[in-house]
């Protein structure tokens, strides 16, 4: 992260700050061309590697103390909580490729959404519905209800976003790029501690629609156990997948999409050509800030627990993710949200140590990343289609 | 050049302002110790009484002052119901102190998360509040280790209600005492319970991590073992989390029949939820004084129909309990005990510091004069003090409660007694 000429945007006509970073980055090179670094890392990366080779050996062939269920089980959390994570990374990279800044708000973005979500199931919960036995909105329409529970959560998270880009980060815009990441650092402080003081600290319990219920799901026998596929967790799958190519679509194909990857390329030219750039990152903080408001509804109903800080960690790991991809990479930010979720659930077990060791398993992978591979993952492919 | 001189101008003044940030906190527990010293100083000269001429002093206090009994206490977050309960049960205690010719008490309950950090950051407050004569506390064991050294420093005894993490008491400090149980009584005993009890033979020890979780779970690991039964697996969890499904799962392929827990009501109730979808469904929770509450029956529903835990024996219903039940209840609008077991400990504790404030204290010149050091003896030589929880009597290393716990279960909805 130390280098930024090796990301795949580097920002074109930037301040002096730029050419400070590059003597700075250019000594770094010089370091990390020379012979010691040459050697040391192969080196460094064989004995890893091997250490690993030889857990996974352990765990999976000698004591095989997994079956199948259990593997099936790791990988449905994995890939549940997986989407999530790739729902948020998108939101970091929407903005990375636009701004070229991090957007560490983001993740409060999200709790706002969730707590959106928590609120509408609660209203539906009391709106009564005549019938026999008398029932409520919320069991009686599931599928309205948990539809404008989305729009409303989406609603207020774009909202948030709107604003955000508007308060915090517009006015430093053309002010050097530490500025604005400090300014965001702020401004997800301040939410934090805003949501604490409305919604009060304690935790709420998001009550979902009888067709959601939470524990409840589709049953399939492996090696004689029962695996559950919760509902939750299928919905949530789904719909973060729907959204992402939803989302896909709609820079590859609209006339929107074009304006957004052409400021991202060149913020000047773009205005030359008649895109209206302001308007244009307005709609990307709108967009990113939606998605952040779905994955806050779908963490709510998935894991049923809201509170201020809800979105903290999942952003943090959103964020790795998005960096794991390649940052302003919009498929890298899918697989790499993808490939956290499956790692923070089936790393532990495959490598035999504890489960609390998993965010240090997730940001070694981070580290390791940056090493080998500084634009990350699926990073090269998108400088070689913008270049 | 002009973006490279700002950010030289920044970096310099962003050391600055590091070097000022250090040396401040360095200097705030240097400056609180001397505090209460220096409050001492000017009476001594006016005629104060002998029992101040020590280095720790008195507090002193003019008229229409308060005595404030301090408390650290998770207040917010998952785990704020203890707090909350065990700092109403308190306060209570210290309406009923009543007064020293005229000087009321009162409770200054902070909010220390139920951390280290928050507990270490509380006892700085009170250490620097020369109106803080005792602390009730604190409640986690964590909070409470890392305030320890700070109110050893100036002389302010701690009482604490609920933590429980044994080693508290080992490490030869003089202020802190405890009227609750110790994890090493609640711990072998869980263990006996489950293998003699319920007839457990496989058992999966999960914890959170913090002093008192992982503490707890290695005293009933070792226990059960010892007793004959076979621990298949010992995992600690992140703490704050919701989803635990991926530990849970590996917990599920060693087939336990039961899981013991030490951790507390946030973490535990989502283990509770989640056991039903990881193929634990046969397997029984087991949880511990740190899972009881009111919080668990909302938060697991029917999921947690059949959950244990272990709590501080329930003392019969004395007339002074029933009185505190009441005045509670009309208080607060809650049943007493509904939120945490700790509340009659927190009002016995509470109670208990107002009530040896009251021995030591000297009248003199229209002041009221609490000398410091004989306040750390008299609450280290408590003895047969009848509170609502138990007849309290401390040892020399400051244990005040020798009580074996008591096992309750969830049973249609409620808390009820497990033998």
């Amino acid at each position: 992260m130390n280098d930024p000429s090796s990301l795949p945007l580097t920002p074109k006509g930037n301040n002096n700050l730029q050419t400070n970073t590059n003597t700075a980055a250019k000594k770094l090179q010089a370091f990390q061309n020379s012979k010691f670094m040459k050697l040391l890392r192969p080196i460094l990366g064989v004995v890893v590697s091997l250490y690993i080779v030889f857990r996974l050996y352990q765990v999976l062939v000698v004591h095989q103390e997994y079956g199948a269920d259990t593997w099936t089980r790791l990988l449905i959390s994995g890939l549940i909580i997986g989407g999530v994570y790739s729902l948020i990374a998108i939101g970091y990279t929407l903005v990375y490729g636009i701004l070229f800044m991090i957007n560490f708000a983001h993740g409060e973005v999200m709790m706002f959404g969730a707590y959106a979500g928590l609120y509408s199931f609660w209203a539906f919960k009391i709106i009564p519905i005549a019938g026999d036995p008398p029932t409520n909105f919320l069991n009686a329409y599931p599928i309205l209800a948990i539809i404008l529970a989305f729009l409303i959560g989406m609603t207020v998270s774009a909202t948030m976003g709107f604003f955000l880009e508007k308060i915090a980060y517009r006015p430093l815009r053309k002010a050097p790029r530490l500025v604005p990441l400090i300014s965001a650092i702020g401004a997800s402080i301040f939410l934090q501690n805003a949501a604490m003081l409305l919604f009060s600290p304690q935790l709420r319990d998001v009550t979902n629609p009888d067709i959601l219920r939470r524990g409840a799901g589709w049953t399939i026998v492996i090696n004689g156990s029962n695996v559950i596929l919760p509902y939750t967790g299928v919905f949530t799958f789904i719909l973060s997948i729907l959204l992402l190519v939803g989302l896909y679509i709609l820079v590859r194909k609209s006339k929107l999409g074009r304006a957004m990857r052409a400021t991202a390329l060149d913020k000047k030219t773009a205005a030359l050509m008649g895109v209206d750039v302001d308007s244009t990152i307005s709609r990307t903080f709108i967009i990113s800030g939606a998605l952040a408001g779905a994955a806050g509804v779908m963490w709510g109903i998935h894991n049923g627990l809201v509170y201020y800080f809800v979105g903290f960690i999942p952003g943090i790991k959103a964020f790795t993710a998005a960096v794991l991809g390649g940052i302003g990479n919009l498929p890298g930010a899918m697989v790499g949200g993808l490939l956290l979720g499956i790692v923070e659930s089936m790393g532990p077990a495959a490598l035999g140590i504890d489960f609390q060791l998993k965010d240090v398993l997730s940001f070694l992978i981070l580290i390791f990343v940056l090493t080998f591979r500084p634009s990350g993952l699926l990073g090269e492919v998108l400088s070689e289609e913008k270049v | 050049m002009k973006a490279m001189k700002f950010l030289a101008v920044f970096m310099v003044l962003a050391m600055l302002l590091t070097a000022c940030g250090q040396a401040a906190a360095t200097e705030a527990p240097v400056a609180a110790t001397e505090a209460p010293v220096a409050a001492t100083e000017a009476p001594v000269a006016g005629g104060a009484p002998e029992a101040c001429a020590d280095a720790l002093g008195c507090a002193v206090f003019e008229a229409g002052d308060v005595i404030k009994i301090g408390m650290g206490a998770p207040m917010t977050g998952g785990n704020a119901s203890y707090g909350i309960d065990i700092s109403q049960g308190a306060t209570i205690a210290m309406s009923d102190a009543g007064d020293i010719e005229g000087w009321t008490f009162a409770l200054d309950a902070q909010d220390d998360g139920g951390t280290a950090e928050g507990g270490a950051a509380v006892a700085n407050k009170f250490a620097a509040d020369p109106a803080i004569v005792a602390v009730a506390g604190h409640i986690f064991s964590g909070a409470t280790a890392a305030a320890m050294p700070i109110y050893e420093k100036v002389g302010i005894p701690m009482l604490s209600p609920s933590a429980t993490n044994p080693p508290l008491t080992a490490s030869g400090s003089t202020v802190f005492n405890r009227i609750a149980f110790t994890d090493l009584n609640q711990g072998n005993n869980a263990a006996d319970f489950i293998y003699n009890t319920l007839g457990v033979k496989k058992m999966a020890v999960l914890h959170d991590g913090s002093d008192y979780g992982k503490g707890l779970a290695d005293i009933v690991a070792a226990q059960f073992v010892k007793d004959g039964g076979e621990v298949v697996i010992e995992q600690a969890i992140t703490p704050g989390e919701s989803d635990y499904t991926a530990v849970l799962s590996t917990v599920a392929a060693k087939t336990p029949d039961a899981i013991y827990f030490g951790g507390y009501t946030a973490e535990g109730a989502v283990l509770v939820n989640q056991m039903k979808t990881t193929g634990l469904e046969n397997a029984k929770f087991f949880g511990c004084d740190g899972t009881y509450g009111e919080d668990f029956l909302t938060r697991t529903g029917a999921n947690g129909e059949g959950a244990y835990a272990s709590i501080a024996p329930a003392s019969p219903d004395s007339d002074a309990k029933l009185t505190f039940n009441a005045a509670y209840l009309e208080k607060f609008g809650k049943e007493a005990g509904s939120l945490s077991p700790y509340t009659w400990a927190g009002y016995d504790a509470a109670a208990a510091l107002a009530a040896t404030v009251k021995q030591v204290a000297v009248v003199a010149d229209g002041k009221l004069y609490i000398p410091r050091a004989a306040l750390v003896a008299a609450v280290r030589s408590l003895s047969n003090y009848v509170g609502l929880s138990g007849t309290f009597t401390c040892q020399s290393n400051g244990e005040c409660n020798t009580d074996k716990p008591q096992f309750v279960v969830v049973k249609d909805g409620a808390w009820t007694n497990a033998e």
